[in-house]
């Protein structure tokens, strides 16, 4: 069996068979949550496609192995933010091998039935890559509808929006899908849970998770490896990492214009400028910095970088720029442990990644996966600013 | 015949005529599925299909039914294929069709018949479709499986710049089977940076044909402007160029063109004084448009 971490070159049927050999043996099950990592060396170089059926079987196998708390949160993105049917499928089946039903998962099957309603199909999960060509078996939409069944009473939270969707009739659902729905109404209608599992019952995420989704380092990790990369702004002038992040807290997210899925990059953007405006609002703009680095300098030329924050109202000054790495890009991602892989020059996968950095550049938090809350990311900026004007005025 | 007869059969027809032309939606669907009825009026009924196709369930699979078997007329199927088409631009209404509509569309893109396979394939391609992905890849890289010619192939997987079909364009441009296809992996390879040197190449080769340079320097243009502007200058004071390329020359000139440096360049602004009132329309529009921004 070849090492996960010498994967590079497996084919993709290669690929499976290896899916399925970790899965089988419990001393290695953790090495199927790393082959989640959009960086890992196993996406480069390959199509999309590709890696829609490659993560899609990781997903099933753990469905059949059951879901860990680590392999949680890749569940609990895709749901969030997918929008290809095989892997939202695929995310939803392996959500009800989790441990529990919890509460704060129905808000993201629901989510992912929003996303994909428009983009349901039949998929097959017996044999690795296969696509479903008749109209039978399951579709991405029954999966979510079972995901919701499995969470029961523990879903009541999105009831009213599930009632809605029944209700939209308009939206034309099939009345195979209706009975799905009505069934699925019924299960999370059903009796409380008893109350020493009601634990969860106001949402709260798994303790692992929300460590997961956004962290603090505790030992702020310094950027002299990537102080000398030269940028280009979205007006094409020149700056380095070190003459645009040193000397004020920086907001920094990661994003690429060809981007398809607007759950993703487009919505990253447009949640930046929701966040400058508040830091307008409080009047910080000039000591918290924005800055949005595409992952595909190649392509995106100052021009498309303008016309892309631009079209979603995102400030663009001194302050606050769109940047492209022309030199050291791959210090870069080293330094941001970027969570992507490419297909020549191009974005195959890539995570949501937001970061806060310190004055002196280092990455002090970060946000992961799954969608941010502008006031929350504000905050942690606010409070980073005030620690280093303490900092600044005990030196005195 | 008596005229009261006769004023019976008129009163008879005339809604009958009627209800030829504007037959309900189920109607026509019932026609279009019955293998009994002629293929011509199958075909014409096919058109009216739309609104039950979306609203009743029996009525699209039905339908689904006519696309998917082989032993109906192949213009029947087509027809059918138009007329499923036509309801999933009802995004909404059509939602709770879609699954079972992607999943006919495969089962019949690998079809005996080269018309259909080419239509669905397109559908699915325009999806994004993994599975036609897959096969019109495969039949580029083993042209022994391939479900379409090359350039058909290479034009529907353009649709997705996540494709994975930079690889093998790059090998067509290499060795092309004809000159469509290579012309077809240039396009495809205009949303690709890292193919800059080859349109670079192109662009430069007074060898290739005038189609593939001009694709060349819209490449350029759209990947590189910065690039282009050099090549564009080369370009505009080459007496023997082509104006189509040297049109192209003229807008990446205009639009990313670096105003001081340009304003300074006599050579070029002379030759571009001689372009407005030579060569074709466009070459003269472009010049104008160059002038008014760079001229004195």
């Amino acid at each position: 069996m070849p090492h996960v971490t010498a994967t590079a070159a497996l084919s993709e049927q290669q690929f499976g068979a290896l899916v399925e050999a970790l899965s089988s043996d419990p001393t290695r099950r953790a090495e199927l949550t790393d082959l989640l990592r959009e960086d890992h060396p196993v996406y480069d170089q390959r199509s999309a496609a590709s890696i829609v059926r490659m993560r899609g079987w990781i997903l099933i196998a753990l469905s059949h192995v059951g879901l860990t708390d680590t392999a949680l949160l890749f569940v609990l993105e895709e749901l969030d933010t997918g929008r290809d049917a095989y892997l939202v499928a695929a995310a939803a089946r392996a959500l009800r091998s989790y441990a529990n039903p919890v509460a704060a998962f129905a808000p993201f099957v629901m989510r992912a039935i929003t996303n994909i309603r428009y983009h349901d199909e039949y998929v097959a999960f017996e044999r690795y890559g296969e696509y479903a060509i008749s109209a039978t078996g399951t579709t991405s939409l029954s999966e979510l509808l079972a995901t919701l069944v499995w969470l029961g009473p523990h879903a009541c939270e999105i009831l009213p929006e599930l009632e809605q969707l029944r209700m939209n009739r308009g939206g034309g659902f099939s009345n195979h899908l209706l009975l799905e729905i009505e069934r699925t109404l019924e299960a999370i209608s059903g009796p409380a849970p008893p109350m020493d599992h009601r634990t969860d019952m106001c949402c709260t995420s798994p303790i692992s998770l929300g460590d997961a989704l956004s962290w603090v380092r505790g030992s702020r990790c310094g950027c002299e490896t990537i102080e000398s990369t030269v940028f280009k702004d979205h007006d094409g002038a020149r700056i380095t990492f070190r003459e645009f992040f040193r000397g004020h807290p920086s907001v920094v997210v990661f994003f690429y214009t060809r981007c398809d899925n607007p759950q993703k990059c487009s919505l990253t953007i447009t949640k930046l400028a929701r966040l400058q405006n508040l830091l307008l609002e409080r009047g910080l703009a000039e000591q918290i910095r924005t800055a949005a680095i595409t992952y595909d300098p190649g392509f995106d030329i100052p021009e498309r970088l303008r016309g892309y924050a631009k079209n979603r109202g995102v400030l663009m000054n001194v302050d606050h720029r769109m940047l492209r790495a022309v030199e050291g890009i791959n210090e870069l991602r080293a330094h941001f442990k970027l969570g992507v892989n490419f297909i020549g020059s191009l974005v195959n996968r890539h995570r949501i990644e937001v970061y806060i950095l310190d004055a002196a550049g280092g990455i002090a938090a970060s946000f992961e996966r799954i969608h941010w809350d502008e006031q929350q990311i504000i905050e942690r900026a606010v409070a980073l600013l005030n620690e280093e004007r303490d900092a600044r005025a005990r030196s005195k | 015949m008596s005229k009261a007869r006769n004023k019976k059969r008129g009163k008879r027809a005339k809604p009958k005529r009627a209800s030829a032309v504007k037959m309900s939606s189920s109607a026509a669907v019932t026609v279009a599925t019955n293998a009994r009825k002629p293929v011509k009026e199958r075909i014409a009924a096919m058109a009216n299909v739309t609104q039950a196709v979306c609203e009743k369930d029996n009525k699209f699979q039905a339908l689904l039914k006519v696309l998917r078997n082989m032993n109906e007329p192949i213009r029947v199927r087509l027809a059918a294929l138009q007329a499923l088409q036509a309801a999933s631009f009802a995004v909404v209404q059509f939602e709770s069709r879609r699954a079972d509509y992607l999943a006919t569309l495969r089962a019949v893109a690998t079809d005996a018949d080269p018309e259909l396979r080419q239509r669905v394939l397109g559908l699915l391609a325009r999806e994004k479709d993994g599975f036609a992905q897959q096969r019109l890849l495969e039949g580029l890289q083993q042209p022994g499986k391939a479900l379409l010619p090359p350039e058909k192939a290479l034009q529907l997987l353009s649709y997705d710049i996540h494709a994975d079909a930079y690889p093998v364009a790059r090998m067509i441009v290499k060795s092309p089977p004809n000159e469509e296809a290579k012309r077809e992996a240039l396009r495809l390879l205009a949303a690709d940076a890292s193919s800059k040197p080859l349109f670079e190449r192109i662009l430069n080769d007074k060898e290739e044909t005038k189609e593939n340079r001009q694709l060349s320097a819209s490449a350029l243009q759209a990947i590189a402007p910065e690039a282009m502007q050099t090549h564009a200058r080369e370009l505009l004071l080459d007496p023997k160029e082509y104006d189509d390329i040297q049109a192209t020359s003229l807008t990446a000139l205009t639009q990313f063109g670096t105003a001081a440096k340009v304003e300074k360049d006599e050579e070029l602004l002379k030759r571009v004084a001689s372009l407005k009132s030579a060569g074709s329309n466009k070459l003269k529009r472009g010049a104008r448009r160059f002038l008014t921004k760079y001229g004195s």
